[in-house]
Formats: C-alpha cells, sequence, structure tokens
C-alpha cells in the first residue's frame, strides 16, 4: 500500500519553477495495478519518482509499505565499462541479495536472451540489448509494487509480448504502477486510474473512467497515442480510378495519423534518456513532419482542383 | 520464473544493514572498474603514482640543486612527502566527480550521494597504502633508506592525512556538485598547494619569520609529522601539531556530512 499525503513538489528551472504537483493525497490499496494519464508534463513521471523515492517531495510525505521497485526497465544505472553479468550482481547486491545470487543471475540471463553478450561490457550492447537486460533485471525481484515508465515498451515485438506476459503472470502476487501514453496497454493492464491535470490528482476506481477524463480535459476524442497501431502504414498511392472524396477522405485519414506519431514520437522524445536513442527519435520526428508536409500539400492541391472544377 | 527468487529482504532490514550491503557492493564495483576498465588498468593504478613520484624525483634531483636535508637522506625524504600528499590529494580530488559519475545509480534508492563519495576515498586510500607498501618494500631491497623508525607514528600520520583528505573531499563533493566551478578551482589550486606544503623544498628554506603562515596549511603538519616518524633524526620547524591538522579534517567531514544531508535530494535531481 501506497500513501501519499499533501505532497507538494517543484523544480528550479532557469525559469522559477511553479508547483509541478500541488497537494496530493492519495491511497494506492495493495494489489491494485493503476495507470497513470495526463498530458504531458503534467508531472506524471514525477509523481511515480516520487513514489519509487528517487526524488523527495518539498512538502508532505509518501509511506511505502511493501517493497517497492526502481521504474521497471530503466538502464540508467548500468556502467558500461562493466559486463552485464557485473552490473547484474552489483544490483542484486544493493538489494541484499547474497544465498540466491547465482539463481538471480541465471533467472535474468534467461529472460533477457542476449546470449553470450551478457559476460560482454554494456557499452557494446544495442539500446534493445541493454532495455532486455534492464527488463530482466526488474523482474527477477520479487517486488510488492512495481513502477514502470512506458517500460512494456522496450524491446522488438516477441520480446514486447514477452515481458507483457511476465508481468501479468505477476498481477495478483504484485501490483504495478505505471506511466504511458499507450491505451491499449492501460486498459490491458491496470484496474485503476489517476488522472493528473493542473498540479493535481483524481482518482478513478475504473482505469476507463481515467482516460475517458483525460479525453474530455484534453479535448481530444479520438483514440490517440496508443503505440501498438503505429506500425500499420497505409499506402500514399491512391489507387486509379478513385473518387474524388475518397482521395480526400484517404489524405484526411493519413494526415491524422501522421499527428498521432508526430505525439508519440515528441512524448518519447521526452522520456528518453539515452542521447543516441533521442537522437534516433529526433530523426523520426524529422520525417515525420516531412511526410506531413507532403501530405499536406497534396490536400491543398486537391483543394484547389476541386475549386476549380466547382468554379 | 517468480515464483522461485529469494524474497527481497528490503522491509525487514535494517538502515545499517542496507548501508552496508551498497557499501560492499559499491566497493566491489568501484574496485573492478579501476583494476578492469581496460586491459591495462591495473597496470596503470599502481604505475601511474610510482611514475609520478619518479618524475618529480627526476626534476628535484637534476634541475635544481639544493638537495640538503638535515637528518633525512634527500630521495627517501622525498617519496614520504610526496607519497603523502598524494594521498591527501586523491582523496581530497577523487570524490569530486564522485556524484556525477553515478548519477545513473541514484535509481535504486538505496544508494545516496554519500555512498559513491566514501567508497572512493575509501578506494583511493586503500590504492595509496598499497603503494606505499610496495615503496618501502622495494625501497629496501634497493637499499634506500625507507624503512620507517616510528612505524606506528607512520601509520598514524598516514591515516591523519587520508582523513583530512576524505573532511576536503566529502565537503568539496556536495560544493562541486552544487557549483560546478568549485571542482575547477580547486583541480588549479592543488599545483602551488605541492609548493608550499613543502613536499619539494623543505620548510626549513623559508625564513623564520614566515615559517608561522606556512603553519596556517594543515598539510604541512601532516607531511612534516610523518617525516619525523619516517627518520629519527630529522629537523623540521617548530610548531608542528597533529591536533591542528584533525580538527580541520574533523571540522571539514563534519560541515560535508551535514550538507550532504542537507542537500542530498538537489544532488540527486540534477
Amino acid at each position: 500500500m501506497i500513501e501519499i499525503h499533501n505532497l507538494y513538489k517543484r523544480y528550479h528551472g532557469p525559469h522559477g519553477g511553479g508547483w509541478v504537483l500541488k497537494d496530493i493525497n492519495l491511497t494506492i490499496p495493495d494489489g491494485i495495478s493503476v495507470g497513470v494519464v495526463g498530458r504531458n508534463g503534467a508531472g506524471k513521471s514525477t509523481l511515480l519518482r516520487l513514489i519509487g523515492g528517487m526524488d523527495a517531495p518539498d512538502r508532505g510525505k509518501v509511506i511505502r509499505k511493501g517493497r517497492v521497485s526502481w521504474p521497471i526497465g530503466l538502464a540508467g544505472g548500468f556502467k558500461g565499462s562493466m559486463t552485464g553479468r557485473q552490473n547484474v550482481k552489483f544490483v542484486a547486491r544493493v538489494h541484499g541479495i547474497k544465498k540466491s545470487l547465482t539463481k538471480l543471475i541465471q533467472e535474468v540471463q534467461d529472460f533477457a536472451e542476449i546470449g553470450e553478450a551478457f559476460d560482454d561490457p554494456v557499452n557494446t550492447y544495442s539500446s534493445g540489448m541493454r532495455s532486455r537486460l534492464a527488463f530482466g533485471l526488474s523482474l527477477a525481484f520479487d517486488f510488492d509494487i512495481y513502477i514502470s515508465d512506458e517500460a512494456t515498451a522496450v524491446g522488438d515485438r516477441a520480446f514486447k509480448a514477452k515481458a507483457r506476459e511476465a508481468f501479468q503472470k505477476r498481477i495478483g502476487r504484485a501490483s504495478l504502477i505505471m506511466v504511458s501514453h499507450g491505451e491499449a496497454s492501460l486498459r490491458q493492464m491496470c484496474e485503476a486510474g489517476i488522472l493528473i491535470n493542473e498540479g493535481k490528482a483524481f482518482w478513478y476506481d475504473k482505469i476507463e473512467d481515467a482516460i475517458e477524463a483525460y479525453h474530455r480535459q484534453s479535448g481530444l476524442i479520438t483514440d490517440v497515442a496508443d503505440e501498438d497501431d503505429e506500425s500499420e502504414d497505409e499506402g500514399v498511392l491512391l489507387a486509379e480510378g478513385a473518387s474524388f472524396e475518397d482521395a480526400v477522405k484517404s489524405l484526411k485519414k493519413q494526415m491524422t495519423k501522421i499527428q498521432k506519431q508526430k505525439i508519440i514520437a515528441e512524448y518519447r522524445q521526452s522520456i528518453a534518456s539515452e542521447e543516441d536513442e533521442i537522437e534516433r527519435i529526433k530523426a523520426e520526428r524529422h520525417s515525420l513532419n516531412r511526410l506531413h508536409r507532403a501530405v499536406k500539400k497534396k490536400l491543398q492541391n486537391l483543394k484547389a482542383i476541386e475549386k476549380n472544377i466547382s468554379a | 520464473m517468480a515464483t522461485n527468487t529469494e524474497q527481497i529482504p528490503d522491509s525487514s532490514r535494517h538502515p545499517l544493514r542496507v548501508t552496508w550491503d551498497v557499501w560492499s557492493a559499491m566497493y566491489l564495483r568501484e574496485m573492478i572498474a579501476r583494476t578492469m576498465a581496460d586491459r591495462m588498468a591495473w597496470f596503470w593504478m599502481i604505475f601511474e603514482p610510482i611514475a609520478t613520484v619518479a618524475v618529480m624525483i627526476f626534476i628535484r634531483v637534476y634541475i635544481r640543486g639544493g638537495r640538503n636535508i638535515s637528518g633525512a637522506e634527500f630521495i627517501p625524504w622525498m617519496i614520504v612527502g610526496l607519497m603523502g600528499f598524494y594521498l591527501f590529494r586523491e582523496a581530497m580530488i577523487r570524490p569530486m566527480g564522485a556524484v556525477e559519475a553515478n548519477r545513473g545509480l541514484f535509481t535504486y534508492r538505496q544508494i545516496l550521494p554519500i555512498d559513491p563519495v566514501l567508497i572512493r576515498c575509501f578506494v583511493e586510500g586503500m590504492i595509496r597504502s598499497f603503494i606505499l607498501l610496495l615503496f618501502i618494500i622495494v625501497g629496501s631491497l634497493l637499499k634506500i633508506d625507507l624503512m620507517p623508525d616510528h612505524a606506528l607514528g607512520v601509520m598514524m600520520d598516514w591515516l591523519s592525512l587520508w582523513m583530512l583528505g576524505i573532511g576536503l573531499g566529502v565537503l568539496l563533493s556536495v560544493a562541486s556538485g552544487l557549483v560546478s566551478e568549485v571542482g575547477r578551482v580547486v583541480r588549479i589550486l592543488t599545483m602551488p598547494l605541492l609548493l608550499i606544503s613543502g613536499i619539494i623544498f623543505p620548510v626549513t628554506y623559508v625564513p623564520a619569520q614566515y615559517q608561522q603562515y606556512l603553519l596556517w596549511n594543515p598539510i604541512v603538519h601532516g607531511v612534516e609529522s610523518m617525516r619525523l616518524s619516517f627518520f629519527d633524526s630529522y629537523h623540521t620547524i617548530p610548531g608542528i601539531d597533529m591536533t591542528y591538522l584533525w580538527f580541520w579534517a574533523l571540522a571539514s567531514l563534519t560541515l560535508g556530512l551535514v550538507m550532504h544531508v542537507r542537500f542530498a535530494p538537489r544532488l540527486k535531481a540534477r
């Protein structure tokens, strides 16, 4: 169980700091998985950091009853010059594990499935391998409450599915507090929801209500920003002889799709920690912007033609 | 996979137990990083301080004369001074980067900014002590008189210089964490510190009326005291007082620890 009493938090930036979180009172009961929703910069990750004890509140307190994990899949604590095995050993020792150290290492190794690379220095890993190792490490410990910041989004598809399955096996014994923009995964993993808006937190017993409230608050009716359906791409070319309205319609559809992807990319950039990852996302956003402009131009052309015809 | 894992003894672990677990894990990590960072790391760890001392002695012997030290041979006198000074300097400088270098570890809430700082101080002292022993053994084999006349006194003085370094190191690790310019300034200041601490030139060369100002520097007290313990017949300036050094060491350590308690969230949050 996690109790949050009168919690205030602000950061001192170059332009002064307003309160990120203001007077938050929450009780998260045992065994209930909670999804945290809110727009970018609302303070979702901050709340998660405070719950995880990585950050101290300016006022108020967080009471943790039970063992709370570090954010799942966070690879920040790995030392590049040390091997995967050495890094795993370090984390295990910090958590006071001595007797079953070898067993734990074996579990991480099995879950991460990175083969021989387990004994190579971590700075030779690709970012996917890193997150596999980090995710395997988090799941090898038996926590009561796991906290996750977009965790299920790491790795390739097969690994994602495996991670999700491993998670779901734990639900019941352990609970999960997750921040995500992927609404499908929120619905799948969580029962209750917390909406963060303008420094306040609102508790919802059903995640569905939280998501709906979030939509109402942000003025978006469509189901945006689900990272799971970003891979389906429709051809940009139109079939020969398609009617004019169809063409406009499909272009508009593409526009909204690109818009969604842009939002996702922006969010991913805001939570990404590694430099090469940020670079990658930047490049992605750049190409998305280009695509966006191209489609927009096409749409304008079509509209111009439409006007000419009607004139 | 979850069913057969060991229960993390988190809720039942005593805070001291957590600290001990963190320290032992970080000690091993730091040692691995120091000795295995690349294939020659362990060699450089030992050879680098030896080479620095050798270069210093070389410069001092061949570039400037004046090697009359009353009551001690020149080369052992120089080695003792340099080793003592480097112990202090490394224990002070190394921790300054510790918080920044281990930022990623604050993901695990068990680890506080003070932990990497203390571990670095400890590791540095261990390495330096090992090298001092190496110097004494190899020196004896080469018939350089490096056997301390008062072994216990040397150990005490060595510990004192180490404590002085740790005290300032802990203090500066917070200060440079909050204001990054502090680190640069301190690094610049260590070079003149080598000159005014009587490491290369004996303090007895300084005119008598200025010697009292030299004694404001706590390093002089530590280094001269260690030389006195090493060489029975050594003469130095009057007024060497280890209480003064310990006053500095404990005062800076206390202030440093208090500042760590006060600013821990801010050091973590950067």
